[in-house]
């Protein structure tokens, strides 16, 4: 049971609707492609309208047209904001060095805010985390270094251009292995997951639509 | 390809829709379970609920995406109802569109359901994503509808709320609150569900103490879902389980599928490409 529709008729309507698209994209892998390819710009559709939707009654209104009209002098920053979307707007018709402006800056604060964030909370902090110290358990001793050998093993097995000789080769060739092991596991949760999600449309259309099992 | 096995090619997909169908109608749950037997997972997200003060703020960072939602949701509904169970408050905010149409439609269930509205707050959307987790930081938004608790957060920053609830999904994830947040603020509980998809990117955090817990697999999901005594709120619990007859069929056909493609390899092992196509 998805549990996002009521009993009422507007929940009804909404099961019935959710239901017969649901039917018509499961009817895409019998190669009905036509109503299936017409659900994907139902779904574009749908999507896009909402993102307007949204934009308007939760950015544009609120945090923006109200906040200069109860205080016009008071918000430059809104002032600024509206500036660069009107630049961007008019990209066309401007001079490149100033229509870049907005680009630029949407650029260079989404690589900083990233970059940052990747530094500070993902590499150092993981870094620090596998730095072995004396004090640690053995088995965190144990574990450190099953992990540190495992690291260099497939990173050894991508690394080309060396001589390796017989050694380096089984090395490199062990290093691959355990990569293809560590994705076929993190494959076989994938598989399991997207079943999940089958099974969920499965009952969806049995227990909510058909009341089969409710 | 002869016609017989070109037909079979075509309908297998419906055969395999009507066999799960099928077979999540088989009364075998009391046999078959979902649920890891890992309960340092469980143990773990006890330990950190347990740990709240009385009354806790929770912030919920609502940001899964359509495609696998479905996937967590379950879990979602009972870690919701679980911390509502503890009288705690929750305030919601999404930053990605995906995540608000669905909070919507979580906040709108609850109202069906009969949730203490008092102890929900709306945040709303916020644009922006990383930058958007910055400001965040420093200070949350007003709430769409003003109550008690959007008025007592309006203003405060993360650093005030008790705990951080994240549910991940493609578009933005657990790694995007540890990279952004966490640095920012001190020692909030930052805990997360996430679908499978993130879990190589996610799973690093927990070992490292940056995630406080995790649910990232279905059969963690399901192993915690067990274990929670949700008292009067188990209205707020999702009604229906997955089917673990209908995972089981599932896998053992997709183990088929692997095992005969596997077994076509190995029985021709040298056969070139171009002689194996058909005449």
């Amino acid at each position: 049971m998805s549990g996002f529709f009521g009993d009422d008729t507007a929940g009804m309507v909404a099961t019935w609707v959710a239901a017969l698209v649901t039917i018509v994209v499961l009817g895409g892998l019998l190669g009905e492609r036509r109503l299936f390819g017409w659900t994907q710009h139902l779904l574009a559709g749908l999507a896009t309208g909402f993102l307007a939707l949204l934009a308007v009654t939760e950015v544009v209104g609120p945090r923006v047209v109200e906040p200069l009209a109860a205080d016009p002098g008071g918000r430059l920053e809104l002032w600024l904001g509206l500036a660069l979307v009107g630049t961007a707007a008019g990209a066309p018709w401007l001079p490149r060095t100033v229509a870049i402006v907005p680009l630029a800056i949407i650029i260079g604060a989404l690589a900083a805010f990233a970059l940052g964030g990747a530094v500070i909370g993902t590499l150092l902090p993981q870094l620090a985390a596998v730095v072995l110290v004396p004090e640690e358990s053995p088995a965190a001793m144990v574990a450190g270094g099953a992990m540190a050998v495992v690291s260099a093993l497939v990173l050894f097995g991508f690394i080309h251009g060396m001589p390796r000789g017989r050694i380096g080769s089984s090395a490199a060739s062990l290093g691959r292995w355990l990569l293809l092991a560590g994705i076929g596991g993190w494959l076989g949760y994938l598989l399991f997951s997207r079943l999940l999600l089958l099974l969920d449309r499965i009952g969806f259309l049995l227990g909510d639509w058909l009341g089969i099992g409710r | 390809m002869t016609e017989r096995r070109a037909l079979l090619v075509r309908t297998a997909p419906a055969l395999l829709v009507i066999l799960l169908g099928a077979a999540s109608l088989l009364p075998l749950d009391d046999q078959l379970r979902l649920e890891s037997g890992d309960a340092s997972i469980v143990e773990r997200w006890s330990a950190q609920l347990d740990g709240l003060p009385a009354q806790p703020d929770v912030l919920v960072g609502f940001d899964p995406d359509l495609g696998t939602y479905a996937e967590v949701r379950p879990t979602v509904r009972v870690m919701l109802a679980d911390l509502l169970n503890r009288d705690a408050r929750l305030a919601f905010v999404s930053l990605t569109p995906e995540g608000r149409a669905l909070a919507l439609a979580e906040l709108e269930r609850f109202e069906r359901i009969g949730a203490n509205p008092t102890r929900l707050a709306d945040l709303g959307y916020l644009p922006g994503a990383e930058a958007a987790l910055v400001s965040l930081a420093r200070e949350l938004p007003p709430a769409i509808e003003e109550n008690a608790l959007a008025r007592r957060l309006a203003g405060e920053g993360l650093a005030e709320v008790e705990a951080i609830l994240v549910v991940g999904g493609n578009d933005l994830g657990p790694r995007s609150w540890v990279e952004q947040v966490a640095p920012r603020i001190g020692d909030v509980p930052m805990l997360a569900i996430a679908p499978v998809i993130l879990l190589p990117e996610i799973r690093p955090y927990l070992a490292t103490g940056q995630l406080d817990a995790l649910v990232a697999t279905p059969r963690d999901g399901a192993a915690y879902r067990e274990s929670v005594d949700l008292g009067g709120f188990e209205r707020l619990a999702p009604t229906g389980e997955p089917s673990a007859a209908a995972v089981l069929v599932g896998l053992v056909v997709a183990l088929l599928v692997l095992g005969s493609a596997l077994g076509g390899r190995l029985a021709r092992p040298g056969t070139p490409a171009a002689a194996r196509e058909p005449r």
